[in-house]
């Protein structure tokens, strides 16, 4: 295969591990309490904030470089706390609402955190520097590609049968399942709707706040990245199916290596040609590849 | 015959509704539909009026058959129905319920720059339904304020509103108290003469009034029609006796 | 009676602004005049047939850069001409959009006009020979009512001309929209919106309703995209990205949607809102995010929910 083409792969599989963790957080949030999270896109932005923070202190306090993968990545995963206060503060009183308004409170909290960021961090770009490269290149199919690329899409890959493992393995993961499917039924039998409601929430979150940490090596923040985002998660969770987890795999792929294709062949098209397929996909199949029942 | 019905059969999964069931109604007659509950008797209506439909079997209405026409063409080709659970509109005042029917019965929703409240027509034939069904000193009040018994007056009235040439009643006097349950039908069965209604068809549980009001009961059961004729013969069918009505009812 | 008095007083209140109020207030009525007009129409959609849209900067978007393409491509400067391309424009695009749309419902219609808007976006966006990229088109001054201005001090165009021209574009918005709304069109539109179902058993086709209300609703978002130009001189891609779609649709829920009037005083209080706050610390979303959340939390029906508590209790 040619270079280029294993190049542009490569990059659209990468973009895809982050897009699918975002979207994984998208997925199981909706198919649970059936809220859109529009605040998914800040949230990640958030991760990549801190990623950054904690990458910085970490060098400061002279961390072996090899090893700054692990303080992004758990300061990653820590930050989805906020998800927690969140859902419990402010989604937890719309439950019973017409979900008009639930995505409106999403909204808001995308405004809020758009704002928070700039606070706290400040409008111009961060980033790991150098980090990037610590762990070299390496040649694969005859492209040159940074390990630190692999690395992250394995660590996706290892996530994605995580939580596959998770939710069809452990008690935890049938009760999410059975939640999902029928909430009302769940409720019935025994299950506490609030406290599976903040965990899924958290967990959601926390997916996100991950996949932002992960990409900042290979990329800077942006004060706009949260709302760009949201855009192509959208995109994923619509091609994938709304709630399907397998959807949110084969979702971002498309999306991810379609835009690699696209930014490489015709950059203006590149998100053009998504929102077209997201168009066309509600309109000829609204449930997406894997998604549930029939809109 | 205005409405028939031949082999309707539907089938939720595995769970088969209705098993073949045949009717039909001819102008002039009052039709009751009862059973046991999970009959099919709400499946029966909701197959009749275009809502969902059938696994098999045809459905005619004025000899033609409704097969995709949906309950938008239906209720402009003269067909009305109510529904069990009340269904109105819950931000709408009596009266604008009863506007919008007679609005989408003259044909005037498209008129987006006239005046509703000018409206004469649409007022009058509004005000008139409204006294035909004794809601005139409601009119300001909102459809979610009423109590239970005139919210299901008012769902049966918006239906009477399109002047309709047939009408199905999905339990008209449920939720209603004993009390008035003679009222509401009494009201109906003028409401009818009124406006010239051809034909009723109901689902009720109440026998008392089943056997007062009918001119012919179809009793179904697990989804298929048990018996069909005159209250008389109805009283007397042994089998209907045992899963429908319990005791022997009486016909007035 | 108390309702008509106070619109009168608004009104009247509206119109002796430029003589009586300072400059900076005056120039900040326009913003809100031409996004009056875009919730005007926007709520014939959300409160009166029950659908919200993600993407309505879309049809802003689509007004806003009409005008610029006229005046700065075409040498048409006249705003009426303007003003009609841009209802026509939005119109032509509603109708596609808007009868793929109005088959879906809550939320999948909400994801396909974000998706729409974002279409626009990003074609605006990218084809930047045609539009200027995210520079933009510059929006040359109109002439109004065929008198060409050129020669005035921007400034008093604006509080003076053009702003007595945009107060009769809304009033004349708000108008059709009352006599919209009144109508037997407005009712069977309400009663889409309370309880389809039942709607479609008395013989109103759901579907084709809400096309309706949809185009109209494009119509008037386009007027005003139109309208917001002209004081800013520019026209760029932001005005079509989603997170304004969002930001309409949070004035529309801050005025109230249950009322006529709410999306215009919503209008007016966001405009003003974010301009003061801004002015002290430029985190205004972090306020208005808190607002939106309380609103949403508890005072659905916006500021006149509050004052009239009966209508706020709407099906949430």
């Amino acid at each position: 295969m040619s270079q280029h083409v294993v190049n542009v792969l490569l990059s659209g599989v990468f973009h895809a591990s982050i897009l699918f963790l975002v979207a994984a957080g998208l997925q199981v949030i909706f198919g649970v309490q059936k809220i859109f999270n529009l605040a998914c896109g800040s949230f990640y932005a958030l991760g990549a904030y801190v990623g950054v923070s904690a990458v910085g202190w970490y060098t400061a306090a002279g961390g072996p470089p090899a090893l700054f993968i692990v303080p992004l990545a758990l300061a990653g995963l820590a930050v989805g706390a906020v998800g927690l206060v969140v859902e419990r503060g402010l989604l937890s009183f719309v439950y019973e609402r017409d979900e008009t308004f639930q995505l409106l409170l999403t909204f808001a909290v995308v405004l809020m955190m758009e704002d928070a960021i700039r606070l706290t961090w400040g409008a111009a770009p961060r980033s790991t520097a150098g980090l990037y490269l610590v762990y070299g290149q390496t040649h694969l199919l005859g492209a040159t590609v940074p390990v630190y690329n692999l690395i992250v899409i394995a660590a996706s890959l290892a996530i994605a049968v995580a939580i596959g493992w998770l939710l069809t393995r452990t008690t935890f993961g049938r009760i999410v399942r059975a939640t999902a499917d029928n909430r009302e039924m769940a409720a019935a039998l025994g299950v506490d709707l609030r406290r599976v409601y903040a965990k899924v929430f958290t967990l959601g979150t926390a997916l996100g706040t991950l996949g932002g940490a992960l990409v900042i090596p290979a990329t800077a923040t942006m004060s706009e990245m949260g709302i760009e985002l949201i855009v192509e998660a959208f995109a994923v969770v619509v091609i994938g199916g709304l709630g399907s987890m397998r959807g949110a795999f084969v979702g971002a792929l498309v999306v991810g290596i379609l835009r690699s294709i696209a930014i490489s062949t015709y950059p203006e098209l590149e998100m053009l040609l998504i929102y077209l397929i997201v168009i066309a996909v509600l309109v000829l199949r609204p449930r997406g590849l894997f998604g549930g029942a029939a809109v | 015959m205005i409405l028939v019905a031949e082999g309707l059969r539907k089938l939720y999964g595995e769970f088969c509704a209705l098993d073949g069931v045949s009717l039909g109604v001819a102008a002039g007659e009052f039709v009751s539909i009862i059973g046991p509950n999970g009959a099919g008797k709400s499946t029966l209506i909701n197959i009749l009026t275009g809502l969902t439909p059938p696994s098999a079997g045809t459905v005619r209405f004025k000899e033609r058959e409704i097969h995709g026409l949906g309950p938008v063409r239906l209720a402009r080709l003269g067909m009305a129905r109510s529904f069990q659970l009340v269904h109105i509109f819950p931000d709408l005042t009596v009266l604008e319920t009863l506007q919008a029917a007679v609005v989408a019965r003259l044909g005037r929703g498209t008129r987006l720059f006239a005046s509703l409240a000018r409206d004469r027509d649409v007022q009058r034939e509004a005000l008139e339904v409204a006294e035909l069904f004794r809601l005139s000193d409601k009119l300001g009040a909102l459809a979610r304020h009423l109590p239970q018994g005139d919210k299901k007056l008012l769902d049966v009235a918006s239906a009477f509103a399109l002047r309709p040439e047939i009408i199905l009643l999905d339990e008209p006097t449920s939720g209603v108290s004993t009390a008035d349950k003679t009222a509401v039908m009494e009201t109906l069965v003028a409401a009818s003469r009124r406006i010239g209604l051809q034909a009723i068809i109901q689902v009720e549980h109440d026998m008392d009034i089943v056997f007062a009001y009918s001119d012919r009961i179809i009793a179904l059961h697990q989804g298929k029609v048990l018996a069909d004729g005159a209250p008389s013969s109805i009283q007397a069918d042994q089998r209907v006796i045992d899963t429908v009505i319990g005791r022997r009812a009486r016909a007035r | 009676m108390t309702g008509r008095l106070l619109v009168a007083a608004a009104a009247a209140a509206i119109a002796v602004a430029p003589l009586v109020a300072s400059t900076y207030h005056v120039l900040l009525m326009l913003p809100f005049m031409a996004y009056a007009v875009v919730l005007l129409g926007l709520n014939l959609l959300f409160g009166y047939a029950g659908l919200v849209s993600f993407g309505h900067a879309l049809f802003i978007g689509i007004g806003a850069y009409t005008g610029a393409f006229l005046t700065s491509h075409c040498k048409i400067r006249s705003l009426e001409v303007i003003l009609i391309a841009a209802a026509a424009l939005g119109a032509l695009v509603a109708a596609p959009v808007g009868a793929l749309c109005v088959r879906y419902v809550k939320i999948y219609f909400g994801m396909l006009t974000l998706a729409f808007g974002m279409v626009f976006h990003t074609f605006v966006l990218k084809f930047y020979r045609l539009t200027g990229g995210d520079e933009g088109t510059p929006f040359l001054r109109p002439s109004l009512l065929g008198r060409s201005l050129e020669a005035m001090p921007k400034i008093d165009y604006l509080v003076g001309p053009y702003y007595y021209y945009s107060l009769a574009v809304l009033v004349l918005a708000t108008l059709c929209m009352w006599r919209i709304v009144h109508s037997p069109f407005g009712l069977c539109l309400k009663t889409i919106r309370d309880n389809p179902a039942k709607a479609e058993t008395l013989g109103i086709g759901v579907t084709r309703y809400r096309f309706h209300a949809f185009v109209i609703s494009a119509v008037y978002a386009a007027v005003g995209g139109a309208l917001l130009g002209p004081p800013i001189g520019n026209v760029d891609p932001t005005l079509a990205y989603w997170t304004h779609s969002g930001n309409i649709v949070f004035m529309t829920l801050l005025g109230g949607f249950t009322s006529f009037f709410g999306p215009v005083v919503g209008a007016f209080v966001f405009i003003y809102l974010q301009h003061w706050v801004m002015s002290v610390v430029p985190y205004w979303r972090l306020i208005f995010g808190a607002i939106l959340a309380a609103i949403v939390i508890f005072a659905p029906g916006g500021l006149l929910g509050l004052l009239e508590p009966r209508r706020a209790a709407v099906r949430l």
